[in-house]
């Protein structure tokens, strides 16, 4: 979300109408001052010259309202010298010629005045204008191109174009229909057949105001928009490289896979299912054989659901259900998958009354599964230890063997996909069980990480948020 | 052991599964009626009643969900079908329209015998047993009371509830969804959590030595009570 800290005061990028009703009265008040301000000059100087301080009245006024308003006070100044400074007061008639004189040179002052106040008055007001529309295009640029995508940018872009332009209820709408765009809205023409309205809101049927906007802010920000949609599509296309180069790398790993780990086995298969028609068998041969065919073709099995396993989680498919699930019953039922019959191999210890947390059961199951196979490769006939508790507001699992340990190397690369230690080679796994746990622990917002003492073994730590516990459980209808 | 030998209905569209099936369960000492599409399945099974069936749940001509609705409607036979890995909601939908398990493709034909002959003891024996004995657990429906070798078993009429019903289909995997709408009521049919914290309790005191002994947990889809 856009945060502006300090918000920036825009001159107005248009003008409003100034009261004329305001104008007249500000014009009689300011003559009508001048006129008395007149008297106490007129005893220091002849009648005429104190007809200057008029200039003032007619400059104030021509800041302000401009030309029209300048002329007509000049003129209403004009008159009120004359009745009431120029012999013979109390009339609007000039005795004397030298006043003629005064009075016309004073009436051009007068009109010079105005037009050039008017001109600088017209002038600050389009630098200041500027000065907007410069702060609005920079404010615009840093909150179009500066975060993360258009589309979250786009509210914030629309508020400051709605300051700036002392419009509310101003919006930008990307990809609007253009005709749509009625009598008050701006198109934005974004190129390659794009468009995006300016949608001015209530007041949008100002035509002065559309024309100014059309004018001033739409080509910046039609070029600010257009930034941000080619950075937008750099930004996926960049995204989409990495996710191809990753998926090389994980597609040149596979094959070599595919090419060994599935290969031995059938090739162990196909032999022994030809052997197993020969006539010359001996005794326990057949059986020999049938065995070798079962315990291959398991092997590819378990391979099989690795490869399906790590295929979903690459490919973003394994969007976990998350439903309420006991780790207990999660990490019992995977020890009765690993051990076969064997439960002794593993030791479980479970904190009393442990939460229930939210993940998918299955995938989490499967986590445990490649956990515990992988820790009864390693332990050497030792018991595997499973801790479950609450630390620190989450749930902790431990999964800790008494195996040979990993090197700091090994540690770093053991959840990478396809990594095997050359060394361990006695210990022949697919390289996929460890990546498929960090897939899954992490799909399911947890984290899983190794330690290892070489020599005293391996711990592996998971940790899974623990959310809000729900409430009590519903008391059962009466059977 | 019983002269008469079993006839299990076995309906699967691969041939070689077929093949390898029919001596496995023959071996168990069934004997085997094998079709390859749902339509022969159900023919087979009208023309001469089982005593249970294997059904594919992928089959050329329909899904195997579909042929276990109709067999339940008329049937009891036990049913287990066959499933591919990941199918969850099929898996569900199967055992929800009456299949009694499912076991995953590829599974080893020696599990398989077990979880029939599981669903056959079910069906062999009483339904109006007034007590139930397995492995050291007797629970005495008429007096609702659940003693563990010897031992009387203090349970909620909650754990009381799902215990009968878990032990009244032993060998059946029984969904979350059937669980929770037989003991609570078909509105609380989605409330998991609940579920699972009363068969941990229930475990903790049947089970107090920790190990799983009496109630199976699947995952993402139910409990069954062994059998």
């Amino acid at each position: 979300m856009w945060i502006v800290s300090t918000p920036r005061e825009y001159p107005r990028l248009v003008d409003r109408p100034r009261s004329r009703a305001w104008a007249v009265l500000v014009v009689v008040l300011t003559v009508a001052a001048t006129t008395l301000v007149i008297y106490p000059l007129r005893e220091v100087g002849p009648e005429v010259s104190p007809g200057v301080v008029y200039l003032l009245a007619v400059l104030l006024v021509a800041v302000y309202w401009g030309l029209a308003f300048g002329l007509l006070t000049s003129l209403v100044s004009a008159a009120a010298f004359n009745f009431f400074h120029i012999p013979p007061t109390g009339r609007l008639v000039i005795a004397d010629s030298a006043h003629w004189v005064a009075l016309s040179v004073f009436l051009v002052a007068a009109v010079v005045a105005s037009a050039v106040a008017d001109l600088a008055r017209t002038r600050a007001a389009e630098a200041e204008r500027r000065r907007g529309e410069a702060d609005l295009a920079a404010d615009t640029a840093r909150v179009l191109l500066g975060g993360a995508t258009l589309a979250d940018a786009l509210p914030e872009a629309s508020r400051l174009v709605g300051v700036a332009l002392g419009l509310h209820d101003a919006q930008i709408v990307m990809d609007a229909d253009g005709d749509r765009a009625g009598d008050r809205a701006v198109v934005l023409d974004l190129g390659a057949g794009r468009e995006a309205l300016l949608d001015l809101g209530v007041r949008g049927d100002d035509a002065a105001l559309r024309a100014r906007v059309r004018e001033r802010v739409a080509p910046a920000l039609e070029a600010l928009l257009r930034a941000a949609l080619d950075r937008d599509r750099l930004q996926a296309e960049v995204v989409e490289t990495q996710a191809l180069r990753r998926s090389d790398v994980i597609k040149t790993a596979l094959l070599r896979a595919v090419s060994h780990d599935l290969r031995t086995p059938l090739t162990a298969i196909i032999t022994a299912g030809h052997a197993v028609r020969s006539p010359l068998l001996e005794g326990g041969e057949r059986d020999e054989l049938g065995l070798v065919v079962v315990e291959e073709a398991q092997r590819l099995s378990a391979l099989v659901d690795k490869l399906l396993d790590l295929s979903r989680l690459q490919a973003g498919a394994a969007e976990p259900r998350r439903d309420w699930c006991s780790l207990e019953e999660v990490v019992r039922t995977a020890v009765d998958d690993v051990a076969d019959g064997d439960a002794a191999g593993f030791a479980l210890s479970f904190d009393e009354h442990l939460p229930l947390v939210q993940a998918d059961a299955a995938q989490l199951e499967r986590v445990f599964v490649n956990l515990l196979e992988n820790a009864r490769r390693y332990s050497g006939g030792h018991q595997v230890k499973v801790r479950a508790r609450v630390v620190g507001g989450k749930m902790s699992i431990r999964v800790i063997d008494r195996g040979p340990g990993m090197s700091a190397t090994q540690l770093a690369r053991a959840f990478e996909p396809f990594y095997r230690d050359e060394a361990s080679d006695a210990h022949p796994g697919s390289g996929l069980g460890l990546a498929i746990v960090r897939g899954f622990v992490e799909a399911n917002g947890g984290r899983v990480r190794a330690e290892s003492l070489p020599g005293h073994g391996t711990v592996f730590a998971i940790e899974l948020p623990l959310a809000e516990q729900p409430g009590p459980a519903p008391i059962p209808a009466p059977s | 052991m019983s002269a008469a030998r079993l006839r299990v209905l076995v309906c699967d569209d691969e041939l070689q599964i077929l093949r390898g099936l029919k001596i496995v369960l023959r071996e168990a000492g069934f004997d085997v009626e094998a079709a390859q599409s749902a339509q022969a399945a159900l023919d087979a099974a009208a023309l001469h009643p089982p005593e249970a069936a294997i059904i594919d749940l992928v089959l050329p001509d329909g899904d195997g969900v579909d042929v276990c609705r109709q067999l339940r409607g008329w049937s009891q036979m036990p049913i287990i079908v066959l499933s591919a890995v990941g199918d969850e909601e099929i898996k569900i939908a199967a055992l929800d329209a009456g299949a009694d398990d499912y076991i995953t493709k590829p599974f080893n034909p020696r599990e398989l015998i077990a979880r029939l002959n599981a669903v056959l003891r079910r069906v062999g024996s009483n339904v109006d047993e007034p007590t139930i004995r397995v492995d050291g657990l007797e629970i005495d429906l008429a007096a609702r009371s659940v003693r563990r070798d010897g031992e009387e078993v203090h349970l909620t009429p909650t754990e009381y509830d799902l215990l009968r019903i878990l032990a009244r289909n032993r060998g059946r995997l029984l969904t979350h969804r059937a669980l929770l709408s037989e003991v609570w009521g078909p509105q609380y049919a989605d409330d998991t959590q609940a579920l699972r914290t009363h068969i941990a309790n229930l475990r903790r005191k049947l089970e107090p030595a920790g190990e799983p002994h009496y109630i199976r947990t699947d995952a993402r889809v139910g409990y069954r009570f062994i059998a």
